[in-house]
């Protein structure tokens, strides 16, 4: 097989389309992008479910001599054991941990030293004190998805003051993710349609300027791959090139977005990082030559047919 | 060389028969004119040769297989054994006399010295030494058909089909034309030609298949246009 002439011919097929393929080109370009970002959010949601729902734990506020409905005075030793009894007999939970008043009081100190301001906790007139504090029953879930039972289990004992469900901080976070990711891959979608129209007029038209030639080439006993191997690099080409663009277009955003952005801002949140680009990255340079090459041996198959 | 066994072709859509239970055998080394009038089924024939259409009943033969039956992927293989040539000639334009001939034989993969070799000795047996490097528009109608020949020929195919190759051309260029395609007949390859031109058919003495309506109604050994003798 002469190359050489399949390799002119591609140069031409290049040339001559110049503006069908740079449409293709970029089309492919975005909704690759578009998927990579897709990927990436994917894998950001998993890595904070990873991080966050296994942490993920249910807080039973136990209640306070000061404390008004539903307490009616602080819990009783009675209260607390029957709540403590209702937690481990709930199939949901792997344990629990007490917090005493002390514990709580310390914390917040802890963090309003951080802060650099402790006036209201220390001192004899302190604004808050230990009392003021609640006890509290810190639960771990088996499963981070499932704590209803356990919640309805103790929510109404008497001597709870309220239950905390830190899945419920998180879930806004999630609930972005998800919906950014599956906008980003809506937008694909669409996109991906888009460029496979796109590959499929252009095909026409390169099928349609080379007719001639394809047409003697059929007469003179042109094998039919021959025939289609300048199609299939033309498409080939600008698969590569918009995989290309996709994959600088993701570095980009991990590397000015991600990392220099939101990594730096939102420090308690692990990010996603080169060894998920690399999913990514492979993930548009699969899909990138299938969109333009698959369609090309369909329609090549229609219009060269033998 | 080329044999049709009770041939039928009907086009999808279409009640009659473009061709009607046509069987005619033809020997490697003939020269065949095949002449009737506009949808008399000249072109299906042709087509059928070229494996470009199937036979909807019937068998064709050409150089011994089956083509009906022949595989997709065998059909480049099959062509390759037939040259064929066009009324209207269908020149690459931006290609000069050398490069559309060699073009025949760069999409076969013909190896670079061998049709450096066979593309200057085809010109020169066409009668178009000194023009390689001409554009198919520099040259005169008589000459174009001459290269559209020589890419025909070039491969040395065992059949040359010409699809009414003096329908464009004068009476006097006509002439030349016969003598070529007569000339690569006496090199043993077999000939088909279909024409309108009676005088040629008259003047060349060859056997004559007229066809009419789809029908054969004529296949005569040295024939002559319409029934002369």
């Amino acid at each position: 097989m002469q190359l050489r002439y399949v390799f002119t011919e591609l140069g031409q097929g290049l040339r001559r389309n110049v503006s069908m393929h740079l449409a293709v080109v970029l089309t492919l370009f975005v909704s690759l992008t578009l998927v990579g970002v897709g990927v990436l959010l994917k894998q950001q949601a998993d890595i904070a479910d990873r991080q966050f729902g296994s942490q993920v734990e249910i807080t039973v506020y136990l209640c306070n001599e000061t404390d008004v409905a539903p307490c009616d005075g602080g819990v009783t030793p009675e209260q607390k054991a029957a709540i403590e009894a209702a937690i481990d007999d709930s199939p949901e939970t792997s344990g629990f941990r007490e917090e005493s008043k002390q514990d709580a009081f310390d914390k917040t100190l802890a963090l309003a030293e951080s802060n650099g301001d402790t006036r209201l906790l220390e001192g004899d007139d302190a604004a808050v004190t230990v009392e003021d504090f609640n006890e509290s029953l810190w639960i771990s879930l088996n499963d981070p998805e499932k704590s209803e039972g356990v919640v309805s289990a103790v929510a109404n004992l008497p001597g709870v003051l309220r239950i905390s469900d830190q899945r419920e901080l998180l879930e806004p976070v999630f609930d972005v993710l998800d919906a950014a990711q599956w906008a980003a891959l809506g937008t694909a979608v669409v996109l991906v349609l888009a460029a496979l129209l796109l590959v499929g007029n252009t095909i026409r038209l390169a099928a349609f300027a080379r007719r001639k030639e394809i047409g003697i080439m059929r007469l003179v006993g042109a094998s039919t791959l021959y025939i289609a191997l300048p199609f299939l690099l033309e498409a080939l080409v600008t698969a590569l090139i918009g995989v290309v663009l996709a994959g600088g277009a993701l570095a980009a955003l991990l590397r000015f977005v991600v990392h220099d952005r939101a990594a730096d801002t939102l420090r308690f949140m692990p990010w996603v990082d080169g060894s998920d680009y690399a999913v990514a990255l492979l993930v548009i340079a699969v899909l990138g030559p299938l969109l333009t090459v698959l369609p090309t041996l369909l329609l090549t198959r229609k219009y060269l047919k033998v | 060389m080329i044999r049709f066994e009770k041939v039928s072709v009907t086009y999808p859509g279409q009640g009659r028969p473009a061709l009607d239970d046509i069987s005619v055998d033809i020997e490697k080394g003939e020269f065949v004119f095949l002449v009737g009038s506009s949808g008399s089924g000249k072109s299906t024939f042709l087509y059928l040769v070229l494996r470009e259409l199937r036979a909807t009943q019937g068998r064709v033969y050409v150089a011994g297989r089956e083509v009906n039956r022949l595989a997709s992927w065998k059909i480049p293989r099959h062509r390759r054994q037939i040259g064929t040539v066009f009324q209207d000639f269908r020149l690459l334009q931006n290609k000069t006399v050398a490069e559309n001939v060699a073009f025949a034989l760069q999409v076969i993969g013909k190896p670079r010295a061998q049709i450096a070799e066979l593309v200057p000795q085809t010109l020169d047996l066409v009668g178009l030494d000194g023009k390689a490097d001409r554009m198919p528009d520099e040259l005169s109608g008589g000459e174009q058909q001459r290269v559209a020949i020589a890419r025909a020929f070039v491969n040395r195919p065992q059949i040359l089909i010409a699809d009414e190759p003096t329908g464009n051309l004068d009476p006097s260029t006509s002439v030349g034309i016969m003598k070529l395609l007569d000339r690569i007949n006496r090199t043993g390859t077999t000939v088909l030609m279909s024409t309108h031109d009676n005088s040629i058919v008259d003047q060349m003495r060859k056997r004559v298949i007229e066809l009419e309506n789809g029908h054969l109604v004529r296949d005569q050994a040295q024939g002559a246009y319409g029934f002369q003798n």
